[in-house]
């Protein structure tokens, strides 16, 4: 009964789960062992019995990894994209392996990346943050002199827009990696925006910001002032190191709980002015159809939302029956996540699972739900809700307020199917 | 092999112009360079043809003659007449792409200085196989300096391009940064608001774009705007918005036409943002107003002074945000917990796109 022998195991496998083959082709036996509750082996384990060469052996010295990287054993814990979504990998989007991911801080190296002119590489001595408009004082920062102001440390999610966007019509990418990989929760290390705006003097007429890009599509976005002054953070680090240049580096814009498009990346001006923009990626873009024909707009919030890790189509259930931890990441834009209830019924019953770590207000939150599977077929689905009662819907909820043309702002409930061999699969369900 | 001379020839005339350049730090420079080129060729180890052909073992390849990628006519005709890539060649070319073949479909206006030509042979030269470093072949050239770079850079800060360690100050409550120069503000603030605000002096003709958009737009954005492969369509799909499958376009779906005119002017042509003429920019959104029927005379002249008179058919169909409103945002203290379905769930649907890979009916776009 090696899992590798089954079709839909391919396609795990072709998503990158390596070691899920070799898993499943090796441990067999293991499967069926532990499926039937025996405990005691029959032959003695030669990963215990045997010296192996790292009991005996010396390594690496600490001259051999200046900067350290993961374990060999974890190469397929990577960003992934899907070619076929954008014309060219320049303009276009790769995922965070959720499924691989534990706690609440994304590492900096997989979280993902979005970009419409590429990734600018930018020497920090050469950057300018320039403040204009409606301003006392138009001003010109180097990094150096962002480094002088007051700074501040905040853990905050940043989702695109159109995480999920490609499930409104119904089930499509296998993975909770493409599904919900859009997002990633960072600790940032920055200044309050209102201090660099106080610096320049913002004109009473002054009610909204333009933040812009220094890279080749010159990113710029709409924010009101009242947002600016907020919590809006020019942000230099992430996880305590400098901004990764597909991050942003030197320095970027972080806009907590609004969609990621407005955390303008490679920031080099701020203008302030008394009306809105109007630019390509509030209009063309990041604008949300209805079915009436008409558009949202300024739809700048990010909903309450959730979904399972594990399992999940690329992290099936291997171990067989007995007891198991579901995980999951929840996350809301206005606060908070105050509980997220599990169902392995399709929604039909639920149960409140266990958030574990910090619990911070527009960060991601880790949830467990700990029990004994039954080894029989599983609807696995999360609900959240937020500290402001807000629930996240059921997809049929989000269609019948929307239609199908939305692209952005799904936070429907995720459903994966669990089938008795323990593999997942990204389904719809009544 | 008998490229070889040539290219220690070239390398020679840099070396006396920069002073000391090493062949490492010219296949750096050389990388910068094909940013340039970046956005329609690829080069090294998992290189594919593009927008234009992949440029591995460029050098001694007839022109227009790589298989898998459609040349124009011209450039295969060019391959037929003898036409083969050195470095005499690649330089000419690449000094101005329609010198050298009137119509290649190569949409680049051209590198004016030497010594990035130069730099970029270097570069392209490195993902030569019969130039024997195995090394190349990855996309990561040669870089045996690269470490030394790191002890300049700190240094460097305080270069010239700063200001003064004793800057004035900004005048704010901190007293940090300085005052931004007029020259400095006009040179950064180009954005252009839905009203017109920030729009430049300047005007033009809806057949002066043609010429423009076919040159520099058409390889991506088709002819007409229609889109070529996946790239972006920019015209038609008026009246479909109320359909399954809408099509959202500058004519279906923009609300202003002072979106197009900032947009081409701070990021198009891809890969070669900032390179148009006010006047250019002016044409060229006329010409895209005209691909859309919105305006209807080739003659017709879009400048600074009748731009706010054009306005797009959807402007009035954006509305505010009303997800709230919408009957789940009510708050909820308890929710449902046991038996909140009558039946147990039934499957529907399962993922459409099981590998993940295209599969012709759902080529899905990001948006
Ligand atoms: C806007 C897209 C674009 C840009 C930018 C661009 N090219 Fe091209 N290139 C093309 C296309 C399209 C062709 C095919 C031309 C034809 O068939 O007429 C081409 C052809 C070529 C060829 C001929 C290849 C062959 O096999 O015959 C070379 C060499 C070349 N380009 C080099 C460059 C270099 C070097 C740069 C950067 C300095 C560059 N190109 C920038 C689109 C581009
Ligand atoms: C090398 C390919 C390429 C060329 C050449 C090119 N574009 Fe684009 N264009 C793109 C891509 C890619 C995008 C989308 C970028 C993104 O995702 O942010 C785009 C987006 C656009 C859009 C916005 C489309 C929308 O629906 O939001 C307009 C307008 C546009 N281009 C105009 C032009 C004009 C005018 C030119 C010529 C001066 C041009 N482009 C040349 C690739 C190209």
């Amino acid at each position: 009964m090696s899992l590798s022998h089954r079709d839909d195991q391919k396609e795990v496998v072709n998503v990158g789960r390596r070691r899920l083959l070799t898993s499943g082709a090796a441990g067999g036996a293991t499967l069926l062992a532990s499926a039937t509750n025996a405990l005691s082996a029959s032959k003695p384990d030669p990963a215990i019995t045997e010296i192996q060469d790292w009991n005996r052996y010396t390594g690496d010295g600490v001259d051999a990894r200046p900067y350290g990287t993961p374990s060999a054993f974890e190469k397929d814990v990577v960003r992934r994209n899907v070619p076929w979504l954008t014309a060219d990998p320049i303009a276009s989007v790769n995922f965070t392996p959720l499924h691989e991911l534990d706690g609440i801080i994304t590492p900096n190296g997989l979280c993902f990346e979005r970009h419409h002119g590429g990734i600018a590489e930018i020497d920090p001595a050469e950057h300018r943050l320039m403040i204009n408009g409606l301003v006392e004082r138009p001003l010109v920062f180097t990094m150096e002199d962002l480094m002088r102001f007051p700074r501040v440390n905040r853990v905050y999610f940043l989702e695109c827009a159109a995480n999920t966007g490609m499930e409104w019509r119904g089930a499509q990418l296998n993975g909770c990696q493409f599904t919900h990989g859009m997002i990633h929760n960072v600790m940032y290390t920055g200044v309050p925006l209102r201090l660099l705006l106080e610096e320049a003097g913002v004109k009473t007429a002054g009610k909204w910001v333009l933040p812009e890009g220094a890279d080749a599509s010159h990113m710029t976005r709409s924010i009101p002032l009242e947002k600016a002054l907020d919590d809006c953070i020019v942000a230099f680090k992430m996880n305590g190191e400098a901004l990764r240049p597909e991050q942003g580096y030197p320095v970027r814009l972080v806009v907590p709980g609004w969609e990621g498009n407005m955390w303008v990346k490679w920031l080099r001006r701020i203008e302030v002015g008394d009306q809105p923009w109007h630019h390509r990626e509030e209009t063309s873009k990041y604008t949300d159809l209805l079915e009436s024909g008409k558009a949202r707009r300024f739809t700048w919030e990010m909903d309450v939302k959730s979904v399972i890790t594990n399992p999940s189509p690329q992290a099936p259930l291997t171990h067989g029956s007995g007891h198991t931890v579901l995980s999951g990441v929840a996350w809301s834009g206005s606060g908070k996540v105050k509980r997220v209830d599990v169902s392995i019924d399709g929604g039909r019953n639920w149960q409140t699972s266990r958030l574990d770590g910090p619990s911070l207000s527009k960060s991601m939150h880790r949830f467990y739900f700990d029990f004994d599977w039954d080894g029989s077929e599983m609807f696995l689905q999360s609900r959240a809700m937020d500290e402001n009662g807000q629930v996240q819907p059921t997809k049929n909820q989000l269609r019948e307020a929307r239609g199908p043309n939305s692209v952005y702002h799904n936070n429907s409930i995720q459903t994966w199917h669990v089938k008795p061999d323990g593999s997942a699969e990204n389904v719809e369900i009544s | 092999m008998s490229k070889f001379p040539k290219l220690l020839l070239s390398l020679a005339v840099v070396g006396s112009l920069g002073g000391g350049v090493s062949f490492a730090d010219e296949i750096k420079d050389g990388k910068k360079v094909f940013k340039k080129c970046r956005a329609c060729h690829a080069v090294g180890k998992k290189a594919k043809n593009k927008v234009g052909p992949h440029l591995n073992d460029l050098f001694g390849r007839t022109a227009g003659a790589l298989e898998g990628y459609k040349f124009s006519k011209a450039m295969k005709a060019a391959g037929a007449d003898g036409l083969v890539w050195n470095n005499d060649t690649i330089d000419q070319f690449v000094t101005k792409p329609k010198k050298l073949i009137k119509k290649t479909k190569m949409a680049f206006a051209g590198l004016k200085k030497e010594k990035d030509r130069a730099n970029l042979m270097a570069y392209l030269k490195s993902f030569d196989s019969d130039a024997g470093s195995d090394a190349a072949k990855d996309d990561k050239p040669v870089d045996k300096e690269a470490s030394g770079e790191q002890t300049t850079k700190t240094a460097s800060t305080t270069d010239g391009a700063t200001q003064p360690k004793t800057a004035s100050g900004s005048g704010g409550k901190l007293n940090i940064g300085r005052l931004a120069l007029t020259e400095e503000v006009k040179a950064w603030d180009i954005d252009v608001r839905y009203d017109g605000q920030g729009l430049p002096p300047g005007k033009g003709t809806v057949a002066e774009g043609e010429p423009i958009f076919t040159e520099q737009c058409a390889s991506c954005h088709g002819d007409f705007g229609e889109g070529v492969d996946r790239w972006p369509v920019l015209a038609g799909g008026q009246g479909t918005l109320e359909d399954d499958r809408p099509e959202k376009t500058i004519g279906s779906y923009w609300p202003y036409t002072s979106t197009v005119f900032d947009y081409i002017r701070r990021a198009m042509p891809f890969g070669n943002a900032r390179s148009l003429s006010d006047d250019e920019v002016y044409a060229l959104t006329a010409y895209v107003l005209y691909l859309n029927d919105i305006v209807e005379d080739e003659d017709f002249e879009l400048s600074k002074e009748n731009f706010n008179s054009i306005r797009l058919p959807n402007e009035k169909n954006f509305i505010a945000d009303t997800r709230n409103e919408e009957p789940h945002y009510k708050p909820v203290t308890e929710p449902c917990m046991k038996d909140c379905k009558p039946e147990p769930a039934k499957l529907l649907m399962r993922a459409r796109v099981l590998d993940v890979t295209p599969d012709g009916d759902h080529e899905g776009s990001l948006d």
